[in-house]
């Protein structure tokens, strides 16, 4: 099921927008564990999220390609790896201590459906408290899928509301 | 801020009688050549009004009416290429009632219409319409000609890095760069083209730290075992040791300001290609090494590669960082916006994504580096809230500086010699007599 095309009904008039379909409770409760070990800096637990063949992408612009862009995170699972073991050493010290974080995860829409993929939309806010008290918030795109072992994490690209910088130190896991 | 007005010996910032003596000495700074807003403004009113100051590369503006807004200092400009193909650095004001005029961060244009009241400029700064002209009368007619854009009366450019001079006199551009421009050239010379593009983005990284704080720390061969020890200890050795007794890596003071720690030495040493670059063997880049000996031939392509990039800074806001580049505004005498992007090598496509994976990695808000510095920036300026003791100390290997014709070079990479000769230069630019 593809629920993502909305076109094409009307050849004289766009088609009026129309919802998109609710997320599976399932996935949500995924996608809220993901933000909950985000938060807490439980930084292996998040980690083993992951898919082998992951993306953790904060790119400067939703269009920017990242091959012939630079973008502020744009990690593979072996770098995602390494940012957790740098975190994991306590001696990270944009992360010495660690922010106090929590994050709204919300406006949550079922984007795309292919096999045991889906694709999933949503509106963050994260509050981060490190000396003084910050505000990130923005549009997270996830890329689940559902195997044997249960759920795990394909994609996840952030597209930062201050994405145009100037931004400030993102040693977090956002 | 700290308490300047109270303490008599923090009085040095002030614009009449400046004593340049009283925070800068040969060893060591005082702590107020980071806190003071007098001082910073005297930064603003001589390194960045009077000297040469970083503000693109050609790259970026490489067609007639392409642009870019930034800064230089505190002033916004309009880096512009013509449509006479000549590059401006015209003042980000509208010559009527002062409204910035142009606010996109990059575009092409032939003109700029204020959106105030319609005045327009043609991107060669010159003012080509005014709407309503009859309301004006015949005194206004005869000064019009004088209110095209205010431009850098200077502008010139090495090796593709435009400079911009606010003064109409003093030392050219090629005076200025003195021995850094080897540093661009060694970056050149990793180009197949000899030319180098900057058009991958920006990571803008707020630093919540003085400019000087931002910039020095990059030419700093002290910190990294320390500040970066979570990254050799969890993620990958460093390319080449950090113990200094352990390396031929040298630091340097190129005069003028100008510095860098130079690997070259250890490199040729060890011989091997790419140890600059994650060691990567070269049937991993084969595109970019045939183009490479292509360009150079053989011999020559392997020094380049065995060689590699600078670690340099060019005074005063611009950093080669080896395969990336950063450059900075300094916003507050305790807020800074660092920029890094990468030099990308024409037609290197593979080459170029794997240098702005490993930039990535490395540099900017969340790089695995960069933050760290940028957190102890962040430590440094608010230790410096304690006014005591009053002074930094810069004396790390005085004793065994050596000058020769490269420079003022220090065997021990952990010397501090690029902080003495970047504030013997800040004394002389900030020192000077400013018009008040």
């Amino acid at each position: 099921m593809t629920t993502t095309d909305h076109t094409g009904q009307d050849t004289q008039q766009p088609a009026a927008p129309q919802p998109l379909p609710p997320v599976d409770p399932q996935i949500a409760a995924f996608l809220y564990l993901e933000a909950r070990l985000a938060d807490e800096g439980r930084y292996s637990e998040w980690e083993q999220l992951w898919a082998e063949d992951a993306l953790y992408w904060v790119p400067f612009h939703p269009d920017d390609d990242p091959r012939r862009t630079l973008s502020y995170i744009n990690d593979n699972r072996r770098r995602i790896h390494s940012r957790v073991a740098q975190l994991n050493t306590g001696n990270r010290h944009a992360q010495t201590p660690p922010s106090v974080m929590r994050r709204l995860l919300s406006n949550m829409e079922l984007l795309a459906q292919e096999g045991d993929t889906v694709s999933v939309g949503s509106n963050f806010a994260l509050f981060e408290y490190r000396n003084q008290q910050r505000i990130w918030a923005g549009r997270v795109l996830h890329t689940v899928r559902q195997g044997p072992g249960g759920y795990s994490l394909v994609s996840k690209i952030v597209h930062l509301t201050n994405a145009q910088g100037p931004v400030e130190t993102l040693a977090f896991l956002i | 801020m700290t308490a300047v007005e109270t303490d008599p010996r923090q009085d040095a910032g002030v614009t009449e009688g400046f004593d340049v003596g009283r925070v800068v000495q040969p060893d060591r700074v005082h702590g107020s050549v980071y806190t003071s807003p007098e001082i910073f403004q005297r930064e603003m009113d001589t390194i960045f009004r009077t000297g040469w100051v970083y503000v693109a590369h050609d790259s970026e503006v490489s067609e007639k009416g392409d642009y870019l807004t930034r800064r230089v200092g505190s002033d916004p400009v309009i880096v512009v290429r013509g449509k006479d193909g000549r590059i401006r650095v015209l003042l980000n004001r509208c010559s009527h009632r002062a409204n910035r005029l142009c606010n996109a961060p990059q575009g092409n244009a032939g003109s700029f219409r204020c959106p105030y009241h319609g005045w327009t400029f043609s991107n060669d700064g010159s003012l080509t319409a005014v709407p309503m002209r009859t309301g004006y009368g015949e005194a206004f007619r005869q000064v019009r000609e004088d209110l095209a854009l205010a431009e850098a009366p200077r502008v010139d450019s090495y090796g593709g890095f435009v400079f911009a001079s606010l003064s109409p006199e003093g030392p050219s551009l090629a005076e200025h760069l003195g021995r850094a421009t080897r540093a661009i050239d060694r970056l050149l010379a990793l180009s197949p083209t000899g030319t180098l593009d900057l058009r991958s983005g920006w990571m803008k990284h707020l630093h919540r730290a003085n400019w000087k704080m931002v910039v020095e720390n990059n030419v700093d061969g002290y910190h990294a075992l320390f500040t970066h020890a979570s990254v050799y200890d969890a993620v990958r050795r460093a390319k080449v040791s950090h113990v200094p007794s352990k390396v031929d890596v040298v630091v340097r003071d190129l005069g003028q300001g100008h510095s860098e720690i130079d690997y070259s030495a250890e490199y040729r040493k060890l011989d091997e290609e790419f140890v600059w670059y994650g060691r990567a063997p070269r049937e991993k880049l084969p595109e970019y090494v045939a183009a490479m000996e292509e360009a150079y031939g053989p011999e020559q392509a392997h020094d380049a590669l065995v060689v590699g990039p600078p670690h340099t800074l060019i005074w005063p806001n611009l950093f080669l960082a080896e395969m990336s580049v950063m450059y900075v505004e300094p916003v507050a005498p305790d807020e800074t916006v660092a920029y890094t992007g990468i030099s990308a090598m024409p037609g290197q496509d593979r080459f170029n994504e794997r240098t702005l994976r490993r930039a990535e990695g490395a540099m900017g808000p969340a790089g695995f580096l960069i933050a760290d510095d940028g957190e102890i920036g962040m430590r440094n300026q608010a230790g410096l809230a304690a006014h005591d003791p009053e002074w930094l100390v810069l004396a790390r290997g005085l004793e065994t500086d050596i000058e020769d014709d490269t420079g003022i070079v220090n065997a021990d990479k952990s010397a501090e010699t690029p902080q003495r000769g970047f504030y013997r230069r800040w004394a002389d630019v900030v020192g000077q007599e400013t018009r008040g």
